[in-house]
């Protein structure tokens, strides 16, 4: 009686110590994984969630881009909303047909807003249009818009004018989204009748807030072209 | 002179078989390994990455495999393991079938070696204990079949094992009154000898010739013959019992004992940079005693989101909840984030909870396309078309709404607030308040996590 309980508390003992060692090995091998996570399998990162990239933001594009969002104050700390044209002056260098052509893209994503002469008012239509673009944001990170002046006038009012249409998209947007940070979205362009004029064409090409009015080269640059842009920067 | 109580009456005479413990023996190292292999496989998880499972009946021989398999869904259960809110990943059950197998190899060689010799209420005790261990596995097999309808091989050579000692317990009841010893029979009366006198009372010896002594009985004999069982302790059987109770728990002791620290690791994986929802876009799923604000971003086409989902319901997380859906389908078709459809459809599926939502139907709907997600990821890959009648003949009206260009703004709106938290393009994750729910803590660790980063979640 005396062998048989010795052999199988020896056996049962074994068992039960070798489950311990095991047991207590385990664990502590999953400890020292978890303190040294340089001896982890590397795991694919993954994409941090961002703005789109549509195929239109080649190099020259992101270039203009990026001089209007950083001199007109779109991102850092800086106060500054909206670029005069001695601003535009300073970076694009580049022909007026380039600097348009830069834009073209956006003709089925942005809209043209037509003002009267020598006026600043939004309209119904215009802004019908402008709320309808502004809501169709999707995944993009900046707002543009683009204000001209046609030549008829001088250059100093022709300035002006385009300023003022510029500020009156903006407030009406601030108006109707009531969004808090919307100088970070936004970005206003003011260009003088010094300026590349916008061809006839576009009275086609973009989607216009007065369709069934008279649109010729005079009237298109009475104008604000508003367009999300697609872009990362 | 009468007989020592060593013998039995000739029934009692036939020896124990080797049957009890030779069976007790096999299935006490079966389920001892079984039991290593589940536990090996839960802790190997403790270091917080994504492992395969030894999912097999003969998991020595095969390599853990990844992916879904039974053993995978019995390990993320809340069935898996105990005290789960106080350590990273709880105490695996596998650990104490460990030191209860092992015990139980112990107590199993003494019926096998010892058998002619063993106590009755040692054999009594030892055919009590086995039926701990079916019980147990029929509480899991339940749980299997009713909770996660899915088998884990490991789990089945478990079942098979407690089964396998029970029956050596069965057959060691039976056989434990084989070999016990009786009183002997009393001496048969004799004829009086009228030679007889106080002082000899056998004058011709005659009755030393009808009773000779019995030969001494020595060790040998004990352990050689039949029926020499004593009946044993009365606290015997509560010894064996209590000697299986003590080797069950010891490995979780070891196991709590060697526990890393988890508490820096659950800190480390981020905050939400905006908690605000401005745009109220988001969805509100409505919980029944919401007690934790809680963010998430889910793909409803996503089994990971699914998997996760139906975790906190089992674990009776969600309702506690104040849980507010960021909608972030994997699909390119309203996804910018994405080139490709990772789950074609779930933009679909998305727009027609936000318009469930404005229905007042947001968790109606989101439990409805958890549960039938295979279904819809089906008709999904086979176009919009097929995917719409789904929804549509369950909740009509909203596959039009889905179509809405005020509904697709606002799922824009949604992922545009995934935008400005610089999330990871992946589903599914959980803030709580402000702090990201690790990727690493939304299986094992769950519970453990929740105790620390939202403590008014019982």
């Amino acid at each position: 009686m005396q062998r048989a309980a010795i052999v199988a508390a020896l056996g049962g003992t074994a068992a039960l110590v070798g489950a311990l060692l095991f047991v207590s090995s385990d664990v502590k091998a999953a400890g020292h994984r978890l303190a040294h996570p340089e001896e982890k399998v590397a795991a694919p990162s993954a994409a941090v969630a961002d703005h789109a990239e549509a195929p239109y933001c080649t190099p020259q594009f992101k270039e203009v881009l990026r001089r209007v969002v950083d001199a007109c104050g779109l991102v850092g700390e800086t106060d500054r909303r909206g670029c005069a044209p001695v601003d535009v002056k300073s970076f694009a260098s580049i022909s007026d047909a380039d600097f348009l052509a830069l834009f073209t893209p956006l003709e089925k994503r942005g809209a043209i807003l037509m003002f009267d002469d020598a006026q600043d008012a939004l309209d119904d239509g215009a802004r019908t249009i402008l709320k309808d673009t502004w809501e169709d944001r999707r995944g993009a990170q900046f707002f543009f818009t683009v204000a001209r002046a046609s030549k008829p006038g001088g250059q100093a009012l022709n300035k002006a004018l385009s300023q003022k249409r510029a500020n009156s998209v903006m407030f009406l947007l601030q108006e109707q989204s009531k969004e808090p940070d919307l100088d970070k979205k936004v970005g206003l362009l003011w260009l003088g009748s010094e300026y590349a004029q916008l061809p006839q064409d576009y009275c086609g090409t973009w989607q216009n807030s007065r369709k069934d009015k008279k649109c010729n080269a005079e009237a298109i640059n009475r104008s604000a072209f508003v367009s999300w842009v697609d872009c990362r920067l | 002179m009468t007989r020592p109580e060593v013998g039995g009456s000739p029934a009692s005479m036939k020896a124990r078989t080797v049957w009890p413990g030779a069976l007790g023996v096999g299935a006490s190292g079966l389920g001892l390994f079984f039991s290593a292999f589940s536990t090996h496989d839960y802790a190997l998880h403790l270091d917080r990455q994504l492992h395969g499972t030894h999912c097999s009946f003969v998991p020595g021989l095969v390599d853990a495999s990844g992916g879904d398999n039974g053993c995978t869904a019995a390990m993320y259960s809340a069935f898996s393991a105990v005290l789960r809110a106080k350590y990273w990943g709880g105490v695996p059950i596998s650990l104490f079938a460990v030191g209860a197998y092992a015990a139980f190899i112990g107590l199993a060689l003494y019926v096998l070696i010892g058998r002619h010799t063993a106590s009755v209420r040692f054999m009594r005790g030892y055919a009590m204990a086995t039926v701990f261990p079916l019980i147990a596995s029929i509480v899991m097999f339940v749980i299997a079949l009713t909770q996660l309808g899915a088998f884990c091989k490991l789990c089945v050579g478990l079942y098979f094992s407690s089964g396998v000692l029970f029956a050596s317990g069965v057959l060691a009841f039976m056989q434990s009154s084989v070999g016990a010893t009786k009183p002997a029979p009393a001496p048969a009366p004799r004829p009086v000898d009228p030679e007889t006198t106080v002082r000899d009372p056998d004058p011709w010896g005659a009755v030393a010739e009808a009773n000779p002594p019995a030969p001494p009985v020595t060790m040998e004999a004990r352990a050689k013959g039949p029926g020499f069982a004593p009946k044993g302790s009365a606290i015997t059987p509560l010894a064996v019992l209590a000697t299986v109770g003590v080797a069950a728990a010891l490995p979780a002791l070891v196991w709590v004992a060697s526990l890393p620290k988890y508490d820096a690791a659950l800190l480390a994986c981020g905050t939400l940079q905006v908690v605000t929802d401005k745009a109220h876009s988001l969805v509100k799923i409505s919980t029944t005693s919401p007690v934790q604000p809680a963010i998430t971003f889910e793909d409803p086409l996503c089994p990971t989101c699914r998997a996760f989902h139906q975790r906190l319901e089992a674990e009776g997380l969600l309702d506690q909840l104040d849980y507010t859906l960021s909608l972030f389908p994997l699909d390119n078709e309203c996804n910018w984030m994405l080139d490709r459809p990772l789950h074609p459809g779930a933009c679909i599926v998305s727009r027609a909870l936000i318009c469930a939502d404005e229905q007042g139907k947001g968790r109606m709907f989101l439990d409805w396309a958890y549960q039938e997600q295979e279904d819809l990821a089906a008709a999904g890959k086979s176009g919009p078309a097929p995917l719409k009648a789904k929804i549509e003949a369950r909740f009509p009206g909203l596959a039009a709404c889905s179509d809405d260009k005020k509904t697709k703004q606002r799922l824009d709106k949604q992922l545009q607030f995934a935008v400005d938290n610089k999330i990871k393009v992946s589903t599914p994750q959980m803030f709580l308040g402000d702090r990201r729910l690790c990727d690493e803590d939304t299986d094992l660790g769950l519970r453990f996590a929740f105790a620390k980063l939202a403590p008014k979640v019982k």
